[in-house]
């Protein structure tokens, strides 16, 4: 055969080339063929469909809220895992071995203060992707399920959070973590026995710290990448992102503004076969967006117009994270002491609006708002069936519901402001200034 | 479709057909073994002995406790008070979100969210939910003074001594 003709020394040659093309299947594409199958050949590409609608990928529409939210939890993941190997939880060396890691560990500051920061992030995140999906309806129907998923993921960030609060075991964690454990004590009936599993006593101590531990690294942190695996799978599967509906239909797409037009002009060209477009599986898929021969063509190549968009919103985080850590420290306080709180002690930030409102009604204000806020975002996909108003800012058409969510928004934003700022010692109301 | 096919199935007249015996079965022992193993999940996190402070514990012989005593056991979060009507204890864990009360003059304080408490225990003011509980005490086979803070009792009881 001919590369038996060709010898060793044009094996030895074509090594590179051939160990290259064995790892990478396709060359960087040069035609929509090639942009096709880099896409779907690769475990990591493959989350999302070959080509993308032009509309998902304006900045202004989804402010990367949701990569950006990713992004954190893969710059969590990393410095956690490298903060792993020093860390022990165990209540005499816990606060020592974050004494070493500032002191003494090669980049052991800058990796606490990345991880610090970005936790904090990535609850302000979260939480503000959910408001964009909110505010754009983007919850509505076919994509409910995916909201609710999301409702689990932002109690998870704040689970994960909640349990990595406790482990540099200085005086804001223990007590943070006693005011907050007490706080789920008011749960009716089964309060105190919730708060018992959880500590795994009847005070915060060892027991609770390696429990909140393997919670931290392991429990929680499997669960969100699960989740969030199937959050990104679903956007595929309900027809991608949300948009105005009619935004397809062949009198309006004269009207639809610069955007494909002008502005995308650079990027890869898109298919210009709508009429004689053919579908494979995916053509069949569920939901209003991709009805086969329905759609003329506004989408783009995902490679390279929404890989480079997440791989900008990637960079980003990881720059605003580093310079963040570069600039402030991440507190440390003196060794926990159960026998002396701090006055006043306070819960973490986010929970300082439950913790404001306990200081009203300790069940209501504990266990009972935000249960009922909890389970009245569960249900919003479902209370809301109407149609008009999808995937546009602040649609006049949901008036009610944005009012309504605003509203809950403000008040429990307040309710932060007032537990972080305004509470001094005795929880008494003191200025800030 | 398939008994058309299959010329065993219209055979089959019990009552419940062996395919779906079996599915309830299945279906019914699945939903079991997912029942015990959450229990037994349960029951493991739920742990019998605790590594913490024990919860009974001896402040020393009534003698060594004058009349008058309040004397504040940080570690095991337990005033103890010796009055005329006999020897108490009082948790000093603050019942609004768990911090450790401060002995005042007139009772405790708690420093967190400015629940005060009376002498024993009582809410004078503060978001305290519930007065503080007090805990049995007993004397102990070698004479001393015991403590057993898993076992609250009703505000007001005296062990005499």
């Amino acid at each position: 055969m001919k590369t038996e003709e060709e010898g060793f020394l044009a094996t030895l040659q074509n090594l590179p080339t051939n160990v290259w093309r064995s790892i990478f299947r396709n060359p960087l594409p040069s035609s929509d063929l090639g942009r096709s199958q880099t896409t779907f050949s690769n475990l990591f590409l493959h989350v999302h469909p070959v080509k993308t609608h032009a509309h998902s990928l304006r900045p202004w529409y989804t402010l990367g809220l949701g990569v950006v939210s990713l992004s954190l939890f893969v710059i969590l993941a990393a410095t956690g895992i490298l903060l792993m190997f020093y860390y022990v939880p165990s209540v005499e060396q816990a606060h020592d071995r974050m004494l070493d890691l500032n002191g003494t560990v090669a980049f052991g500051v800058l990796l606490r203060n990345m991880h610090r920061w970005a936790a904090h992030g990535m609850v302000a995140l979260v939480f503000l992707h959910l408001c964009r999906v909110f505010y754009t309806g983007s919850y509505r129907a076919p994509r409910e399920f995916n909201w609710v998923i999301g409702v689990f993921l932002l109690l998870l960030t704040l689970g994960a959070s909640f349990t990595g609060y406790l482990l540099p075991w200085d005086q804001l964690a223990f007590w943070a973590i006693t005011v907050g454990t007490s706080i789920a004590g008011y749960a009716p009936v089964f309060g105190e026995q919730i708060r018992f599993l959880l500590l795994g006593d009847r005070v915060v101590g060892q027991e609770a710290l390696i429990r909140f531990y393997v919670l931290h690294v392991a429990v929680i942190p499997v669960a969100i990448s699960v989740l969030v695996a199937v959050h990104f799978w679903r956007i595929r599967k309900d027809g991608g992102l949300s948009r105005p509906e009619g935004l397809d239909l062949p009198e309006v797409q004269p009207k639809f503004p610069e955007a494909l037009a002008g502005k995308l002009e650079g990027l890869a060209p898109a298919a210009k076969t709508a009429k004689t477009k053919t579908f494979g599986v995916m053509g069949i898929v569920r939901g209003p967006f991709n009805k086969v021969g329905a759609t003329p063509d506004n989408t783009v190549y995902s490679w390279p117009n929404l890989f480079i968009a997440e791989l900008f919103c990637f960079a980003l985080t990881v720059l605003l994270v580093l310079v963040v850590a570069l600039l402030w420290n991440a507190p440390l306080e003196a060794p926990a002491d159960p026998t002396h709180p701090p006055n006043p002690s306070k819960a973490p930030w986010y929970f300082l609006g439950l913790q404001e409102m306990v200081s009203y009604s300790a069940f209501w204000g504990g266990v009972g708002v935000p249960t009922i806020f909890v389970l009245l975002l569960l249900a919003v996909p479902y209370l809301d069936r109407g149609t008009r108003g999808t995937g546009v800012w602040f649609s006049r058409h949901r008036i009610l519901g944005l009012t309504a969510f605003t509203t809950l928004l403000i008040v429990n934003l307040v309710l932060i402001v007032i537990g972080t700022f305004f509470r001094g010692p005795n929880w008494a109301l003191v200025t800030p200034w | 479709m398939s008994t058309t096919t299959h010329p065993a199935a219209p055979e089959s007249t019990a009552v419940v057909s062996r395919r779906r015996a079996l599915t309830v079965t299945s279906v019914l022992g699945l939903l079991g073994a997912g029942f015990v193993a959450g229990f037994s999940n349960l029951l493991f996190f739920r742990p019998r002995v605790t590594y913490g402070e024990p919860s009974r514990f001896r402040v020393g012989k009534p003698e060594s406790l004058p009349l008058g005593t309040r004397l504040p056991l940080s570690r095991q979060r337990v005033t103890v008070v010796r009055t005329e009507a006999g020897v108490a204890a009082i948790s000093n864990t603050c019942t609004h979100l768990g911090c450790v009360v401060a002995t005042t003059e007139i009772g405790f304080d708690c420093p967190c969210h400015g629940s005060r408490f009376d002498a024993d225990g009582m809410v004078l003011g503060g978001p305290a939910p519930r007065p503080l509980p007090w805990f049995q005490v007993s004397v102990s086979p070698s004479g001393e003074v015991e403590v057993d803070t898993s076992q609250p009792v009703p505000t007001g009881s005296y062990l005499k001594v």
